[in-house]
């Protein structure tokens, strides 16, 4: 019995649908106490720090904003985060989160000996176990002789730092599969890979996740950006179990579309901190729940229910 | 008040002007004009008196009007009858308002962000001054609800259908097999400016190329790749650009300062006795001296043990250079038979005086 997806642990489908034969996922095993436990915290597995590279292929699906909330998200939860934004020539990690003019020194000026590594992190006032570094300002070229050595280096340099090693290393990768990519995939460990329910997208998708399986990073989960139920129901997007079928990637997290998300990236003010939280919001909190447990969706949403009240018989 | 006086001048002002103009009409002769223009000022004084006792009065008369359209409360009225329990009400109530003022506003201090805020000089819902949420589980809270079949979940106030995913670890597989077929891929290790020739050693398929105006990357570097290194792992201490900018700035103040120095010694009226002596001694000496104070500036520079010794002032210096040039003057009193200077010396001034040309 698969547990539902929406609830690590939580109880289950009575008889879940099998629309494949064969075997199913094996859910991990949950202590009984953490089951709708009120204020509960994820319990962090694998060995820290975690590198994660948050990638997709196709730009504008959603790399940085899922890397601005899923981070302070893991902020919120108690983890240290370190968010390392790899967008050589069009950075934008530091828009989102409102550290814009907080980011005097990147990478480049730590490797030329201008500022140490701790000047150059960029601490967030709301979460202070949130950090921000940034690769390099957005007139300024990085050079590539050591460009994924570097990142090598910063994440050894993190680990070994008199604070002690963050739980988290983001890195917010640039889209395509050039320089840059290969820059920001070279110390990962792990990799969340971002798309659409567009046949653009899932192209992408594919290529950017063969392209991490040849260099060895296996750990790859999927998030499915910008899903409209109303269209789903109409048939006119590609479902969240289309796309998985597709890609054969264990879903992380499933965001719904929502407005908020723009009006949130122009305010500076990651959707996770909004209050009353938003479905989108809601939707990266429990994607980054999942990313800190290992653990991946058991069921995904599918369409709004029709509402069932007195008008409902006349249609309303 | 003022808005009448303003009005009554306004008025003013614009009589002699139509004055003036019926005059430059032609209703009076040209002849008689200084006689016309007289009058026409007696008169137009006359006027502006006038003026000013109506506007004066009707001043009075407005606020006469405005006294008496002003209905005073009949409470205020007969005083001595009833009771000053409602004005006293008011006076308290009063007094509460100006109260609760001031304690709001201390509260607010000023400069603080709240202050800062209320002065609309920082927007309160953002940039890092808002307070943090309160950590919620984001499976359950009031905005998540499972349903109690669990084949739906309430979401933000709409009840969403569950459908249970259905991969499994063979179809994943499967496409990894997939995925590894059609993609052979090998992470680049070296990056080339197109057009370079690839090293003997190198696997063509880790080369990447990079054209030479890509506008984020470059091939080119001048910065060696140990000093980047060590300056990523650096903990603590002075940045290695700014340590050795600092150093190279400290240098060139010392030369400079030793310029100066040397100049002012040139000068000096004390060392006149110097300069009577050869060029030839005299050049020497100065590049002793220089020597030596050189040499102890790098040491000053370069030793870090001896950081005091950079601290020191400016005279310190010419101490030094007095001091040089003092042991050198010394060493020649000291050495009647050193063959340097009292032979150079001697030497010049032989050549002087048995030099046929001169």
């Amino acid at each position: 019995m698969p547990p539902l997806h929406i609830l690590p642990g939580a109880t289950l489908f009575p008889n879940p649908l099998p629309r494949h034969p064969s075997k199913t996922l094996t859910p991990k095993p949950r202590p009984p106490s953490a089951l709708l436990q009120w204020n509960r915290k994820p319990e962090l597995s694998g060995t820290t720090p975690r590198v994660t590279v948050i990638t997709s292929g196709k730009g504008g699906v959603g790399k940085t904003t899922t890397t601005a909330n899923i981070g302070l998200s893991l902020a919120r939860f108690g983890f240290s985060v370190v968010a390392i934004d790899a967008d050589v020539g069009l950075r934008n990690l530091d828009l989102l989160l409102g550290l814009e003019n907080r980011v005097n020194y990147t990478v480049i000026e730590v490797l030329n000996g201008d500022c140490r590594l701790d000047q150059a992190l960029v601490r967030d006032k709301r979460w202070s176990n949130f950090e921000l570094l940034c690769i390099s300002k957005p007139r300024s070229k990085l050079p590539l002789g050591f460009g994924g050595k570097a990142l090598t280096w910063l994440v050894d340099a993190l680990k070994a730092r008199p604070g002690g090693s963050p739980d988290f290393i983001l890195i917010d990768c640039p889209a395509g599969i050039d320089a840059g990519f290969i820059t920001a995939i070279t110390p990962a460990n792990e990799a969340v890979l971002i798309t659409t329910p567009d046949i653009t997208s899932l192209r992408d998708a594919d290529r950017v996740t063969g392209l991490l399986e040849c260099d060895g990073i296996r750990d790859i989960k999927m998030v499915v950006n910008r899903v409209r139920t109303d269209m789903i129901k109409g048939e006119d997007m590609m479902s969240v179990l289309d796309v998985q079928e597709m890609l054969g990637l264990p879903l992380l997290g499933v965001i719904p579309e929502d407005s908020e998300v723009i009006r949130s990236t122009n305010r500076g003010y990651p959707l996770v901190l909004n209050k009353p939280p938003t479905l989108a919001g809601l939707a990266f909190e429990q994607a980054a729940w999942r990313l800190v447990e290992q653990d991946s969706m058991q069921a995904v949403v599918v369409e709004e229910q029709p509402k069932r009240g007195f008008f409902s018989f006349f249609g309303g | 008040m003022a808005s009448v006086w303003t009005l009554q001048f306004r008025s003013l002002s614009l009589r002699p002007c139509s004055f003036i103009s019926s005059t430059s009409n032609g209703s009076i002769i040209t002849t008689r004009n200084r006689i016309v223009i007289r009058n026409g000022i007696s008169k137009w004084r006359s006027r502006t008196q006038q003026l000013k006792h109506d506007s004066i009065n009707s001043i009075s008369k407005f606020y006469h009007q405005l006294v008496n359209s002003v209905t005073i409360p009949s409470f205020l009225l007969n005083r001595s009858g009833g009771s000053n329990f409602p004005i006293w009400v008011c006076v308290a109530l009063v007094v509460l308002v100006g109260v609760f003022r001031v304690v709001s506003r201390k509260k607010e201090r000023p400069g603080s962000v709240a202050d800062l805020v209320r002065r609309g000089q920082l927007k309160s819902d953002r940039r890092g001054i808002s307070r943090p949420l309160k950590y919620e589980d984001p499976f359950n809270n009031p905005f998540v609800k499972v349903g109690k079949s669990n084949s739906t979940v309430e979401m933000c106030g709409k009840v969403y259908r569950l459908a249970p995913v259905t991969l499994t670890e063979e179809q994943q597989a499967t496409h990894q097999r997939r995925r590894s077929r059609a993609y052979q891929w090998k992470r680049p290790t070296i990056f080339l400016r197109e057009g370079d020739s690839v090293p003997p050693d190198v696997d063509p398929d880790t080369v990447r190329w990079i054209p030479a105006n890509h506008p984020f990357a470059t091939t080119a570097t001048d910065l060696d790749e140990d000093l980047a290194q060590n300056n990523v792992y650096q903990k603590h201490g002075v940045p290695f650009r700014i340590q050795a900018e600092h150093e190279a700035l400290q240098k060139k103040l010392e030369a400079l300062q030793n310029d100066q120095k040397l100049n002012k010694l040139a000068i000096d009226p004390i060392n006149a006795k110097e300069f009577e002596r050869p060029f030839n001694s005299h050049a020497r000496l100065n590049e002793q001296a220089e020597k030596s104070t050189e040499q102890k500036i790098n040491k000053l520079v370069i030793d870090p043990i001896n950081a005091k010794e950079i601290e020191r002032p400016f005279n310190s210096h010419t101490r030094l250079n007095d001091q040089a040039q003092k042991s050198s003057v010394d060493n020649q009193v000291s050495d009647p038979d050193s063959p340097n200077i009292d032979s150079d010396l001697n030497h010049f001034e032989s050549t002087s005086s048995e030099d046929p040309t001169l």
